[in-house]
């Protein structure tokens, strides 16, 4: 398996890229949740609460790819996984603040 | 990692196409397959007769109706399936009552006898689509496994997309630009080629592909947004369905259903009648509904007429309501099956497909041309991941053709009558591909292209003289009842069987010529044979240097 | 379809006409620098034509979807052609788009 990352020349050794791969799977997909939630609940009023899930659910893969783009373009992984959580925290707590605003409001 | 935006999305590109390039194949292969399942059905149950030219719906319509009241009797639902341009023969469906615990029932199928009224019995075989589906669940796993593993190779089906656009810079002053040369800068422009010009197509095919599973991937969310009765709610919404009439269980006399067709008839062509339901047959509340060809990749209400068997007379329905997201993802599946599409957008569908097989193929095997020079300079021969690559490549790109064509042998060959028939198909077909993945182990990689090559090329080519010596339905009789279902079969064999053997004998003159690099592959899985003629006159010594080292690492 | 594809194949032909590179590629005598400035325009007019004539003929949803599919066929066409037979792709063009004014015309 070294070989495979070592032929690239790498700056990182082979683990950083592990810790990446890891970051892009599973912290891409914590973000495309969250920003499915998000977004289900930003369109809540305007186009009604199941379109609203469903438009975050079809975006969710587009948010997926730009996040596991955007996990490998960084300068190392543990900027990366920085990156992600701080992105996650914001949006888990955006989407509760919409959600007690859209609790008021309905 | 790179400093380089696009650098680093160059090698995310090149790793993330290794990782599944394999599996994206064999998706990409058998869905593309897929787009004839049909038609592959029908050429698998040689029993079905050949084509009856001149024979009037209504006439089709009371065989079905005859053989369905006699057949089927205490069956709500029939279904009478008209012979279209695709599979030209007459077909009934009716769906058992659920047992108990059991949502929905069995459904159980028949093909008619247009001359008898009596069902044909076929061969047992798993057909086209049983091919189709190893496209999403990969056959002998769980389809929960299979639909999460398809679900990350398509997502990573979608990076690559993404990040191919992203590091082609000029993608339209290189729009046309195909330089017909040998090694690295050839396959890099067929690659880019190939990507490039059915660029909506994998976007589309890949993005709806992960669609398909949308609330399976993203069940995480749905489960924190909605409950068990949103949910359903939800899904109703996203998919409407057409209501009709549940049996009330009071028997009545139902009126025929080509007399019934009289009125349907006059908004439609003649031709255009696909599909007939009849729900709560032989009751009080019969209904009929008249379906033609699908004409919108959404929905279209004209292309449905529901009619009272009881009364005859026309039933208005309420069109369904689709939501802006919802339409959206229905016409991303509509596009995905190609439903709609006549036969000349169905070939170019097979093509679009056979482009993006192809385009996979040839990004495997640009991973292999770039790292061979440097491969080839080690002291110990290359490395163990650069030969499994090598070996993969040729066990899968010219392996699973083969394998394919074996599954079509395996329908004419086993015996008729032999227990498990439908299982054996199939595993005869993996069993090959897996002997052609160990081959290429045991050979060098020049000699394993070569004569892999050469078996895909023999196998297609004999496809149809098997045909000939199994069944009656060959080449010499479809072409004479110009039934073009069975007859194209047999010719497309011949074709893929004929760009194979072109390739194949490409790849040995440039061998003896001076060994140069591996012969363009690709180009007779896309049937085009011009691409290869110039793909290696001139490349030089580093061939000639390298292939002994090949033959010493392989073997 | 094979309507869409064959204007789809001079549009692009048009397309390769208005660069250089290409140009020098499928005729052999120089053109003249006014001619060569319309070449793009033309395509892109045709181009849009096509667009509107998948629409007109296949509808909204339908329409585009075989556009997409009429192009892939003939730039894959055209890039064949372009390597191993450039010089006919102006004649075939003509022919091309000679046929499909017909049968528009017939229709």
């Amino acid at each position: 398996m070294t070989y495979l990352f070592n032929q690239f020349n790498l700056s990182s050794p082979s683990w950083a890229v592990f810790s990446r791969s890891l970051a892009a799977i599973f912290g891409g997909y914590v973000l495309a949740t969250s920003s499915s939630l998000f977004i289900g609940q930003l369109l809540l009023n305007s186009v009604g609460k199941y379109q609203a899930i469903h438009i975050g659910l079809l975006l969710s893969f587009i948010v997926y790819a730009c996040a596991a783009m955007w996990v490998f373009s960084v300068s190392s992984a543990s900027k990366a996984w920085g990156g992600l959580i701080k992105l996650n925290v914001f949006l888990f707590v955006a989407t509760w603040l919409l959600m007690q605003l859209n609790g008021v409001a309905s | 990692m790179k400093d380089n935006f696009r650098q680093s999305m160059k090698w995310f590109h090149t790793w993330v196409g290794l990782i599944v390039g394999w599996i994206l194949f064999f998706m990409f292969i058998t869905g593309t397959l897929g787009y004839f399942y049909q038609e592959i059905t029908r050429w698998m149950e040689p029993e079905r007769p050949f084509i009856e030219h001149s024979i009037s719906n209504e006439q089709l319509i009371d065989i079905a109706q005859n053989y369905l009241t006699k057949n089927a009797q205490g069956i709500d639902e029939w279904d009478i399936y008209l012979p279209t341009v695709r599979d030209q023969n007459l077909r009934v469906g009716w769906r058992h009552a659920p047992e108990a615990g059991k949502k929905r029932g069995r459904y159980q199928r028949a093909v008619l006898d247009i001359n008898t009224g009596a069902k044909i019995d076929s061969r047992a075989t798993g057909g086209g689509r049983l091919l189709y589906r190893m496209h999403y669940r990969l056959h002998y796993l769980s389809s929960k496994i299979s639909y999460w593993i398809v679900g990350f190779c398509s997502m990573l089906m979608l990076l690559a997309v993404i990040t191919g656009v992203v590091i082609h810079k000029k993608i339209f002053t290189d729009f046309f630009t195909f330089r017909a040369k040998k090694g690295l800068p050839g396959w890099l422009d067929i690659h880019n080629v190939l990507s490039v010009i059915a660029l909506p197509f994998h976007f589309m095919i890949t993005y709806s592909g992960l669609l398909f599973f949308l609330f399976t991937y993203m069940a995480l969310s749905t489960n924190l947004q909605t409950n068990e009765n949103e949910y359903s709610e939800m899904r109703k919404e996203i998919f409407p369905r057409s209501a009709h009439l549940e049996s009330a269980n009071q028997p009545s006399a139902m009126l025929d259903i080509s007399s019934l067709y009289q009125q349907v008839k006059m908004s439609w062509k003649n031709d255009d009648l696909s599909t007939i339901e009849v729900f709560a047959a032989h009751d009080i509340n019969a209904q009929v509904l008249f379906i033609r060809h699908e004409t919108d990749i959404t929905y279209n209400p004209k292309d449905q007429v529901m009619v009272s068997a009881i009364t005859g007379d026309v039933i208005p329905q309420a069109s369904k309501e689709y939501t802006a997201a919802g339409m959206i993802h229905n016409g991303f599946f509509s596009l995905h099956e190609g439903q709609f599409a006549g036969p000349v957008a169905r070939w170019i569908y097979f093509f679009t497909g056979l482009i993006g097989t192809a385009m996979i193929a040839s990004g495997l095997i640009l991973w292999t041309t770039k790292r061979k020079p440097q491969q080839m300079k080690k002291a110990n021969g290359p490395d163990f991941g650069y030969r499994l690559v090598e070996q993969l490549n040729i066990g899968t790109i010219v392996g699973l053709p083969i394998a394919i064509a074996a599954y079509f042998y395996a329908n004419r060959l086993l015996p008729i009558d032999m227990i498990d028939r439908v299982n054996w198909e199939a595993n005869i077909m993996f069993i090959s591909w897996a002997l052609l993945l160990i081959y290429p182990a045991l050979r060098p990689a020049n000699k394993a292209w070569s004569e892999q090559l050469q078996l895909a090329a023999l196998v297609y080519m004999a496809l149809p003289l098997v045909n000939l010596l199994t069944t009656d339905k060959h080449l010499i009789n479809s072409l004479v009842q110009q039934d073009w279902g069975f007859a194209g079969f047999d010719l497309t064999f011949l074709a893929v069987g004929a760009c194979f053997a072109f390739a194949a004998y490409k790849y040995k003159t440039l061998h003896v010529d001076k060994k140069v690099r591996k012969p363009t592959i690709k180009q007779e899985v896309i049937k085009e044979s011009g691409q290869g003629s110039k793909q290696g006159e001139t490349f030089g010594n580093e061939g000639l240097l390298n292939a002994p080292q090949v033959s010493k690492g392989n073997s | 379809m094979l309507l869409l594809s064959s204007l789809c194949f001079t549009a692009m032909a048009l397309f390769c006409l208005a660069m250089s590179k290409h140009r020098q590629q499928i005729i052999a005598q120089e053109v003249p620098k006014l001619v060569v400035r319309f070449f793009r325009p033309a395509a892109w007019l045709l181009l849009t034509f096509t667009a509107y004539l998948s629409v007109e003929l296949f509808g909204w949803s339908i329409g585009p979807a075989l556009l997409f599919g009429a192009l892939t066929m003939a730039i894959l066409l055209l890039t064949l052609l372009l390597t191993y037979q450039a010089k006919i792709v102006p004649q075939l063009a003509i022919l091309l788009s000679l046929i499909s004014s017909i049968s528009l015309l017939n229709s």
